[in-house]
């Protein structure tokens, strides 16, 4: 990253080991700088949020800025298609320029590179693919985009990436379909020509529930909704509702990274700070609101740079991550909320 | 220094100015679409004397004339009104001013185009008091769509809050006006919904149904009679509720269908009814290669002439050939009783009904098992499209309670069309017995699965049946024939010189010499049928010194004067080709044009379009080329006068010379062409003979001469349409407007071949049109001549028609002309008729360098668009002038069998069809087809296509003599021709 020179990284080492531990800006190791929080910022995507660490709240400057939209794409299953029944989820990260203004375009790429590879192996995991992105079996799903962009860097950008990312995706929300056949029923080849021949079943592909319906097959019920595999198309039932949530959203991981000196480490580490770090622990931890235990989930764990860790370093440092990310994720799920509350005041007031 | 704000919409107002949708493509892909609105407070309410709101073009106090409201009123609709009751709206009776909300507008739109388009038109006619209030707009109105609220909910509440708006900005304004006590005007929500009338009421708004209301206006009488079917369930409450009888399935909803015909299991085409038995009807669909049948009532399942339909094909055991007998569908529902039929609620009546018409349907399935007639069957589940349009009708007398023509009571009565293709229609009306023995135009409103026929309601009248202005207009509103006078801003697209304008001397500076060459001194001739106005072809021909033949035709320059993108051009495009009436002609272009500037008359300097060959000898294409010219016509002959003097010897001036050459010339083409394989197709032509231009009473009918000189003019049009054709598609592969005929599927012939293989012993070969053209020169009878033509007549029916197509639209295999038997054709040489060949020029045109090409022609999409339409009133159009010669036949054949006595006409004529309980023949003399009806059945063999009439036996091709006599129907009023056989025996009584 930025290069600093032998005596500033020293310095920073020292202030970080020193007891009580003094960083540049006054915080103590444990502490993050500000962070604030949007959602909805691109109208036209399916889920957005812009999501900010250490902005200066009077002139909106300095900080890490990273804002992450998601976009469905109505995708084809079948041979030269890399589609899934269940619908799959495609992630990147493109960095801007102004955000890293002494890399070149060449070291820019292989940044955002790094970067995709990290969020994309986490987030595109099948384990957290979420239930309703489906539309046909063996037709048709949907392709969920999740691009990231870091607009601004200064320091702690994979902590700010996930967040921005689990919060656009809470905001995501995915259109309703509803899957349409047509299919005539067996009896229809006994010449009744009347109105009992032909059925037509209109499935809804988002509900999960099996309705148990039933079907009077000789006279005209039109429901069935167990056949699965003979719709060939979907509609969408209305066009101006922005459909329903994106399930999963007790799952999104938010990472935590752990920036590691000699035996201690710290949190949130700005641009110089991580140039004196030798090594970097990435911690990805969900806690699944359902299990009110408050049971953790490890979705993935990276080093950066060149220290190593011992395995009960390790330990040690999971124990403290996993409860550091306990706070960022509760306040975070708290901004989330408010969010949606506040939305909702905004359509009432008209 | 100058301080620069930006106004940034602050994200918390996103949820009003931002309206997103989600929109599925065709392709299945799913977009997010973002609308921005900008609310304000200056859209203006349109109501005279508002001190808040400028630009008021509505009286102050609305209308006055209303019982309900003596205060004045304003008519705020709801989108159904408007969905249903257009007819309404647009009658120049109708006079209160309406408030137009944007909403309903959108609604309307995505509801229904045409009906859109209507209702822009209504927004701009003088006579009608509209203002469009953009509610959407104006920040008081403008409403955001809740939680679980129905888009059409939303609506609904947005229509009501406008009407709360309306309503006390009204009421402002009369509160200010000081010292007068004076009631402000109501504003009046006028909606079908009877839910959101109660809700309407419930804020305190005055709501009414359209029917309500209008019964409350001066003119009820005649404006009920306009209004849709729809309202009749709040009439009689009490016939609603006596469950109604269903008499047709249910159609599947859209998504159903579109994803069965997507997956194959279902098809989609249009409706094309059986014009021999109402009880059937047939579907062409991409899937199979002959039309799917559709056999019985509940099969056709509601579906009227030219609905895009979708139908379920049935298993091959249970396909059946199409019935062999005639059902008049006038005769066999005589007795159908309009008002009792209404509520189907006489199940006895009813009952019989079904079982007649069951057994009609019955009849045919023992006896015709044959496998080479069974088709694929199937019934409909479904329409996407209606084409329903109004229809020319006249009323049922029998279906009249009262005839008593002071009675203004409301009757339903039917209305038959004059198209045999569509289905009676039932209407309510007050004015029955005015409109007896009238053409009346009747709209179709809906078709329940409760209700037999469908249910209209009436337009407006069309005159006395059988006057000819009604007969006219009749005809040309069933072949929607667009007909009204041109209008100013077309007539403005013509030069301003009028009658007047010559082609200025030939200077440098002058335009219309730029890049033009002057052939005004070639002997240059134009040959036409007799009494023709719009020429628009001319030709020369000459030797050369080196002994080869320079051939020229030349074409009115019609894109001289009609330029692309001008209201003129638009209405060209819309009108497509001039349609030929017997007595009158709908031009396409304004007659300036058609019959002066552009017609190519003798003896005067016109503008024209040139092709002109180098010909070897032997008619080979040396070298052709293309150019604008001016040319100076020498003559203007009628086929007959060039025939004559062609033919005599005395004459050797340089003008006969030419014709002589351009005959051989054209002797030597079509000997090439009918080598090559073209066909020699045959359509029964009849002329009609006027009694006098001013009269225009049909004396007599006589078959069409065909002479040398016919065939002269017509071999050189065709070398000019390949070689133009050739052109344009070698410059503009993509856009070229090219014109088609595919070769018939085999498919087509095989009746015809069974039928002249059992009754005549000839083979007719149809692997290519070379080989059929040989195979029907063979059909040939020594002792009956007219029969070759009768063959040939037959065999053009089991082909395809003949289509304009953009040429990057289709693969180029598939440009051929089957009939002339070239590889690639189009239509250049009548650019005052046809739209086509309009398009053609300006292609040319560009070829040559002459102009630059309009962007519009670079477009496939528009061209395709265009030639679509033109397609369309092309076909339109030939049916419409077919329709006008048969009206006139009648007319003639009236006029002769009063001077013989009032025993009718008879003629010779020949079998084509036979049936169960009648046969069909042509009358080649009249060039009339009629049908020859026996009240019962009789010996019938369908295998030989022969039956057997009171011992003598009649089959497919056989010489009859008919008597031919029009007759009055006396239920419906409608002149019909009724044929009886005179030999072999006389039908009379049978």
């Amino acid at each position: 990253m930025a290069s600093i020179s032998k005596a500033e990284k020293s310095y920073i080492q020292a202030g970080l080991l020193a007891d009580p531990p003094s960083r540049a800006d006054g915080r103590s190791k444990n502490v993050f700088r500000t962070i604030s929080l949007e959602t909805g910022v691109a109208p036209l995507a399916n889920g957005s949020a812009r999501l900010s660490i250490g902005r200066n709240p009077h002139d909106g400057s300095g900080g890490t800025e990273v804002l992450a939209a998601t976009k469905l794409e109505v995708e084809d299953i079948g041979p030269g298609s890399q589609g899934l029944d269940s619908g799959r989820i495609e992630c990147t990260v493109s960095c801007s320029p102004a955000a890293y203004p002494f890399l070149s375009s060449n070291a820019l790429d292989e940044l955002q590179y790094d970067y995709t590879t990290i969020m994309s192996s986490t987030l595109t995991h099948p384990s957290l693919r979420p239930s309703n992105i489906s539309i046909l079996q063996g037709k048709k799903s949907w392709l969920l985009h999740l691009d990231v962009v870091v607009l601004t860097d200064s320091g702690n950008a994979f902590d700010a990436m996930f967040m921005a990312a689990r919060a656009a995706l809470c905001d995501t929300k995915v259109p309703r379909t509803r899957a349409v056949e047509y299919r005539a029923s067996d009896s229809k080849l006994k010449g009744k020509t009347s109105s009992g021949g032909i059925m037509g079943a209109v499935l809804d592909a988002s509900s999960s529930k099996d309705m148990d319906v039933d079907v009077d097959v000789m006279e005209s019920s039109s429901f069935n909704t167990r056949v699965h595999s003979k719709a060939t198309d979907f509609e969408l039932p209305d066009y101006w509702d922005e459909g329903e949530i994106l399930d999963g959203k007790g799952r999104w991981p938010i990472c935590i990274t752990l920036n590691i000196v000699s035996a201690t480490h710290f949190l949130d580490a700005t641009t110089p700070e991580e140039a004196s770090v030798s090594s970097r622990l990435l911690l990805m931890f969900s806690f699944p609101s359902d299990s009110s235990t408050s049971k953790s989930q490890l979705y993935g764990m990276r080093t950066l740079g060149s220290g190593e860790f011992s395995v009960s370093q390790l330990s040690d440092l999971l124990k403290e991550g996993e409860s550091y990310a306990k706070e960022v994720w509760k306040a975070l799920n708290s901004q989330l909320d408010e969010e949606t509350a506040l939305k909702l005041k905004e359509m009432k007031r008209f | 220094m100058v301080e620069i704000t930006v106004l940034k919409r602050s994200r918390t107002e996103a949820a009003l100015t931002q309206r997103k949708f989600f929109k599925k493509t065709a392709k299945g892909k799913v977009f997010k679409v973002l609308r921005e609105r900008y609310l304000r407070d200056d859209v203006s309410c349109g109501i005279d004397g508002c001190k808040i709101c400028h630009d008021t073009p509505l009286p102050s106090y609305g209308d006055k004339n209303h019982s309900s409201f003596p205060d004045g009123h304003f008519l705020l609709p709801d989108t159904n009104v408007f969905l249903s009751q257009m007819d309404l709206i647009e009658s120049p009776l109708f006079g209160p001013p309406i408030i137009l909300l944007q909403t309903v507008m959108e609604e309307v739109r995505h509801r229904s185009l045409p009906l859109y388009n209507r209702l822009k038109a209504l927004t701009r006619m003088e006579d009608k008091k509209v203002w469009v209030f953009y509610n959407e707009f104006r920040s008081e109105t403008a409403i955001v769509r809740e939680e679980d609220e129905t888009p059409n909910d939303r609506n609904d509440r947005g229509i009501r809050k406008a009407t709360q708006w309306y309503a006390q900005h009204v009421a402002l304004r009369s509160s200010s006006i000081r010292g007068q006590d004076q009631n402000s005007p109501t504003i009046l929500l006028l909606t079908e919904d009877a839910a959101n009338r109660f809700k309407a009421e419930k804020l305190g708004l005055s709501a009414l149904s359209v029917r309500k209301y209008v019964e409350g206006m001066k003119d009820s009488p005649q404006l009920l009679d306009l209004l849709a079917a729809e309202g009749s369930d709040e009439i009689e409450p009490t016939r609603v509720a006596t469950g109604r009888q269903v008499l047709y399935p249910e159609y599947l909803s859209t998504g159903i269908l579109v994803a069965g015909v997507k997956a194959g299991s279902l098809h989609q085409g249009h409706f094309n009814a059986n014009q021999y038995n109402y009880l059937e009807g047939n579907v062409s669909v991409p899937g199979f290669n002959k039309p799917i049948l559709l056999i019985g009532r509940e099969n056709m399942n509601r579906a009227v002439q030219g609905d895009v339909v979708v139908v379920e094909v049935f298993d091959e055991k249970e396909w059946k050939a199409p019935a062999d007998e005639v059902v008049d569908q006038e005769s066999t529902l005589k007795d159908d009783d309009a008002e009792e039929s209404e509520g189907e609620g006489d199940a006895e009546k009813s009952g019989q009904l079904r079982e007649k018409e069951a057994k009609m349907v019955k009849v045919e399935k023992i006896a015709s098992l044959r496998s080479l007639e069974r088709l694929p069957t199937g019934r409909i589940v479904g329409v996407i499209k209606r084409n329903w349009r109004a229809y020319v009708c006249h009323i049922e007398s029998t279906s009249l309670t009262s005839s008593n023509s002071t009675s203004l009571s409301i009757q339903t009565v039917f209305a038959t069309p004059v198209s045999r293709l569509l289905p009676r229609i039932r209407l309510r009306t007050r004015q029955a017995p005015t409109l007896l023995n009238q053409k009346i135009l009747v709209t179709i409103d809906r078709w329940d699965a409760t209700s037999r026929y469908p249910e209209g309601h009436f337009v407006r009248a069309l005159g006395r049946a059988e006057t000819k202005e009604a007969e006219q207009e009749s005809l040309l509103l069933e072949f929607e024939v667009p007909y009204r006078p041109f209008g100013k801003a077309i007539l403005d697209c013509l030069p301003q010189q009028g009658e007047q304008w010559v082609v200025p001397p030939k200077t440098e500076s002058s335009k219309e010499w730029k890049d033009r060459e002057d052939l005004r001194g070639l002997n240059i001739c134009s040959i036409d049928p007799p009494g023709c106005q719009d020429i628009d072809d001319a030709l020369h021909a000459r030797v050369l010194p080196n002994g080869n033949v320079e051939a020229g035709v030349h074409i009115a320059d019609v894109s001289h004067f009609v330029h692309p993108d001008t209201p003129m051009d638009n209405e060209a495009a819309a009108r497509g080709t001039t349609v030929y009436l017997v007595d009158k002609r709908i031009d396409m272009l304004p007659a300036l044009l058609g019959t002066n500037l552009c017609s190519l008359r003798p003896f005067v300097e016109r503008l024209a379009f040139s092709a002109i060959w180098e010909l070897s000898p032997e008619a080979d294409i040396v070298n052709v080329r293309f150019t604008k010219s001016v040319i100076a016509s020498k003559a203007a002959f009628t086929y007959e006068e060039a025939q004559i003097r062609k033919d005599d010897p005395h004459l050797q001036d340089d003008l006969t010379q030419s014709i002589r050459l351009l005959n051989t010339l054209a002797q030597k083409l079509k000997a090439k062409r009918m080598a090559a394989g073209a066909l020699n197709l045959a359509s029964p032509e009849v002329k009609i003979h006027l009694d006098s231009a001013e009269s225009s009473d049909p004396i007599d009918v006589e078959q069409k001469e065909m002479r040398e000189t016919n065939s002269l003019v017509e071999e050189f049009m065709l070398l000019a349409n390949i070689s133009v054709a050739r052109k344009i598609e070698e410059v503009f592969p993509q856009t070229a407007v090219l014109r088609r005929h595919m070769p018939p599927p085999k498919t087509n012939f095989e009746k015809l071949q069974d039928l002249l293989e059992k009754r005549k012993g000839f083979k007719l070969d149809v692997s290519s049109s070379g080989v059929l053209a040989k195979s029907l020169d063979l059909c040939v009878d020594p002792d009956l001549p007219a029969f070759n033509t009768l063959v040939r007549i037959m065999a053009t029916r089991c082909m395809l028609s003949a289509e304009y197509f953009c040429s990057g639209s289709v693969g180029k295999n598939t440009f051929g002309h089957y009939g002339l038997a070239s590889s690639i054709y189009t239509h250049f040489t009548s650019p005052i008729r046809r739209y086509a060949d309009v398009l053609a020029h300006r292609q040319l045109s560009a070829a040559i360098g002459y102009s630059p090409l309009h962007p519009s022609l670079h477009s496939k999409a528009h061209v395709e668009r265009i030639l679509e339409v033109v397609n369309k009133r092309h076909r339109l159009a030939q049916m419409a002038s077919r329709a006008s010669v048969e009206f006139y036949v009648g007319l003639a054949l009236k006029a002769r069998g009063e001077r013989g006595g009032g025993t009718g006409v008879t003629e010779e004529a020949f079998v084509i069809r036979t049936f169960r309980n009648g046969i069909g023949i042509f009358v080649s003399k009249l060039g009339i087809e009629g049908l020859v009806t026996f009240k019962k059945d009789m010996l019938f063999d369908a295998e030989n296509y022969t039956m057997t009439v009171a011992g003598m036996v009649i089959s497919v091709f056989d010489k009859v003599v008919v008597r031919i006599e029009v007759e009055k129907d006396r239920n419906t009023h409608r002149g019909k021709v009724k044929m009886t056989l005179v030999s072999p025996i006389d039908s009379k009584g049978m």
